[in-house]
């Protein structure tokens, strides 16, 4: 389903010394493991934690961030950042909401949300490929025009009034077939794109290829410019994605909707193993680093603790995802260096 | 009970005779009203709704030479903007629109609210900095800034000539006594809202015992931690459950303030304690995340027997229709279209009558539930239908 930029030792050790070698350089391994660990401390301070339906509660309230940081593990990759993840969001999400409102049919609200979210992908790629803007400063730019597009245009006022029985389903309120809920169904689609093209498309490989070394890549043939900006596109569609599933779940949109959940998707995507430097990343990882945060965001509910500790939480998980990926990058590169020196 | 300290400053730029009849009108105004009080104790929803001067007793004719066709500038700074706020603007628009029609007062107004933080109130004080510069003649100002920050530069405007009007703000809760003493540190020159404490924490605690009959466990989805708004209503809300020994609070979890996350703090907490009577969201918006909550796990919403209360705090329209709806069991409705209204007649009143105003005018708040959510609704969409708009 996806791709690394490194490969698995083939030596003569033991399963065991293979097993943590491969901890050391995957980093998708590492955040399992970290998963596991805040499981493990979890269920044993408190075993309602492993509840089926607090573990079902929170797959479901994981599954925006995750889908956004799928996007974002996508230009992480090819070597950007996109600041603007969570504002397009909201942005996609007031389009949906007001289309719904204007008496379109749903359909027609799920392409012009879909639209508008590839829209702000190919203006992100027009910055930063023909104003030659630095992806942050694009990316915030374009924060900002989104946030601010939604303020104008909603004054502040929460759209309210689309939902229809559809709607409640999309946000995953009301279950598809069993427990089975839409947003996971689609979580799952975006996971097999997007892992597709990374690990068996051209276009993914050249994701990587950018992200690794622009130079390389160009002297390679491959066209940077319009590979940065398919990436964008993405991360705007992912956006897209989460903000319908977003007005479904809130059942309102204000225009505050998507403050903070680009850290969120950047802290997932990291988390997941993705490189900050880009050609380094993976989706499934993404997926992890943003079960991992809800879990944490769950048990700190659970706990009872303030929302104060929740912050300090994340941030020193981040600050050990990114310790032990770059970690792993060490060990890997090494790896790499010693089977090309031979035995 | 105290007696008000009342803010005696007449309104700028008034010609002699202006003067001699704000003179005359306050004198009026003393005689109607006499001296006015403020409760600032807690117990009932209408303690202490005192008022902010008025117009009645003067044939309008004789405002509008008072008036005299004077264009005002005034601020608006919202903490964020919301649902809320905009229905506070949309009162105050129409009493604007009212007073533009009966005494010809022209008004400038310009909004503007945080578009992140709105519980940091930096972006506030940055907002009220720029009306302070750009010389405006009165502002309106909510923040969850440090009170005494927010003293200072109401200060700092004030000696620059501009009058501020705090609106929907706590008081600050290192002082305490300033409700019993309004001259402890109150640079504004009145101060328009309701007290958090008793009128919203306290009502929503007492619904929810008066349903429950007393008895039953509760979970509570706050605000931030730290923000003063949040720990005013806790305060309110503890006091109201610890008047039923067989209540009791036993899980609490952060919203932020905001419906997804409301909605996912009820999931957990509720999963923790599937047996919970009742549901305290501190403002409406994660009140309605906790009962999608309820909707979510299949569980029942009260029906006036049965089932688990809802209980937030704002008196929204969202929160009516979801009332209506039979999703969300009641609101404390803290009267956004009252406070929008007072805060022009309070204004009016000191800006141009030259009247004294109180410094502490406290709204009136009620519970809105199935049985009076139809007039609520009313009143309010009656509000967001009026002819004011600047």
């Amino acid at each position: 389903m996806s791709t690394t930029t490194t490969t698995p030792m083939k030596d003569n050790k033991s399963l065991t010394d293979r097993a943590a070698g491969r901890l050391l350089v995957d980093p998708t391994l590492g955040v399992l493991a970290l998963l596991l660990l805040i499981c493990l401390i979890s269920a044993f301070a408190l075993p309602v934690f492993l509840n089926p339906s607090n573990l079902y509660n929170l797959l479901n309230t994981s599954l925006i961030v995750m889908i956004l940081a799928m996007g974002m593990t996508v230009v992480l990759i090819s070597g950007g950042i996109d600041l603007s993840i969570g504002t397009t969001m909201a942005l996609c999400a007031g389009v949906a909401a007001t289309t719904m409102n204007y008496g379109l049919p749903l359909i027609a609200a799920l392409l012009a949300a879909l639209a508008t979210g590839a829209l702000v992908g190919i203006g992100n790629g027009l910055l930063i490929t023909r104003l030659g803007l630095p992806d942050f400063i694009a990316t915030l730019a374009m924060l900002g025009f989104a946030s601010g597009i939604l303020y104008i245009w909603t004054k502040g006022v929460p759209i309210i009034g689309y939902m229809v029985p559809e709607f409640y389903t999309i946000g995953g309120l009301t279950p598809l077939v069993g427990p089975l809920t839409l947003p996971m169904l689609i979580a799952l689609a975006v996971a097999l794109v997007l892992g597709g093209i990374l690990g068996s498309t051209r276009l993914g490989t050249h994701f990587f290829a950018v992200g690794s070394s622009k130079t390389g890549a160009m002297q390679s043939g491959v066209r940077v410019d319009r590979i940065r900006a398919q990436a964008y596109i993405v991360s705007g569609l992912a956006a897209a994605v989460a903000g319908i599933i977003m007005a479904g779940r809130n059942t309102n949109v204000p225009a505050d909707l998507g403050n903070g959940y680009e850290i969120q998707a950047i802290a997932a995507a990291v988390i997941g193993g993705a490189a900050l430097t880009g050609g380094r990343g993976r989706i499934l990882g993404a997926i992890l680093g943003a079960i991992t945060l809800a879990a944490t965001v769950n048990l700190i509910n659970l706990v009872g603790v303030p929302s104060s500790y929740q912050k300090i939480v994340i941030g020193a998980i981040l600050v050990v995802a990114v310790l032990a990926n770059r970690l792993s990058a060490v060990i890997s590169a090494k790896v790499r260096q010693r089977r090309a020196l031979g035995p | 009970m105290s007696s008000t300290t009342v803010n005696t400053r007449p309104g700028r730029r008034g010609s002699r005779a202006r003067l001699a009849l704000a003179c005359t009108a306050t004198a009026a105004a003393l005689l109607l009203t006499g001296c006015t009080t403020v409760n600032s104790s807690g117990g009932g929803s209408n303690a202490g709704a005192s008022g902010g001067g008025g117009t009645d007793y003067l044939p309008d004719e004789t405002v509008k030479k008072i008036v005299n066709g004077r264009e005002i500038k005034v601020g608006f700074a919202p903490p964020i903007l919301s649902e809320f706020y905009t229905q506070v603007e949309k009162a105050a628009q129409n009493k604007m629109k009212e007073y533009e029609d009966r005494f010809g007062v022209k008004w400038k107004w310009e909004r503007q609210g945080a578009l992140n933080d709105a519980h940091s109130g930096t972006e506030t004080l940055g907002i009220v900095q720029g009306y302070i510069a750009r010389k405006f003649d009165a502002v309106f100002v909510c923040s969850a800034a440090n009170a005494s920050t927010m003293q200072a530069l109401y200060k700092q405007g004030s000696a620059k000539g501009i009058d501020f009007y705090q609106f929907n703000s706590t008081e600050e809760l290192a002082n305490p006594s300033q409700a019993e003493n309004p001259t402890g540190g109150l640079s504004t020159v009145s101060n328009i809202g309701y007290d958090d404490r008793w009128q919203s924490g306290y009502l929503a605690g007492q619904y929810i015992a008066k349903q429950l009959k007393g008895q039953g466990s509760i979970i509570q989805i706050m605000g931030p931690s730290g923000s003063d708004w949040t720990k005013l209503r806790q305060l309110g809300f503890k006091k109201a459950i610890a008047e039923y020994p067989d209540m009791k609070i036993v899980g609490e979890a952060d919203g932020g303030y905001v419906r997804d996350k409301g909605l996912t703090a009820a999931q957990d907490l509720l999963t923790k304690f599937p047996d919970v009577k009742a549901i305290y969201g501190e403002n409406e918006d994660m009140a309605l995340g906790a009962a999608q909550a309820i909707d979510a796990r299949g569980l029942k919403h009260w029906d006036g027997t049965s089932g688990i209360i809802t209980i937030g705090a704002d008196g929204l329209v969202s929160g009516m229709d979801a009332i209506k709806a039979g999703k969300l069991t009641a609101t404390v409705d803290v009267n956004s279209s009252e406070m929008g209204s007072r805060m022009i007649e309070t204004l009016f009143a000191h800006e141009f009558l030259g009247q004294e105003v109180n410094q502490f005018i406290r709204i009136p708040t009620g519970v809105v539930d199935k049985s009076n959510v139809d007039w609520h609704e009313g009143v309010l969409k009656n509000v967001l239908s009026g002819p004011g708009k600047y």
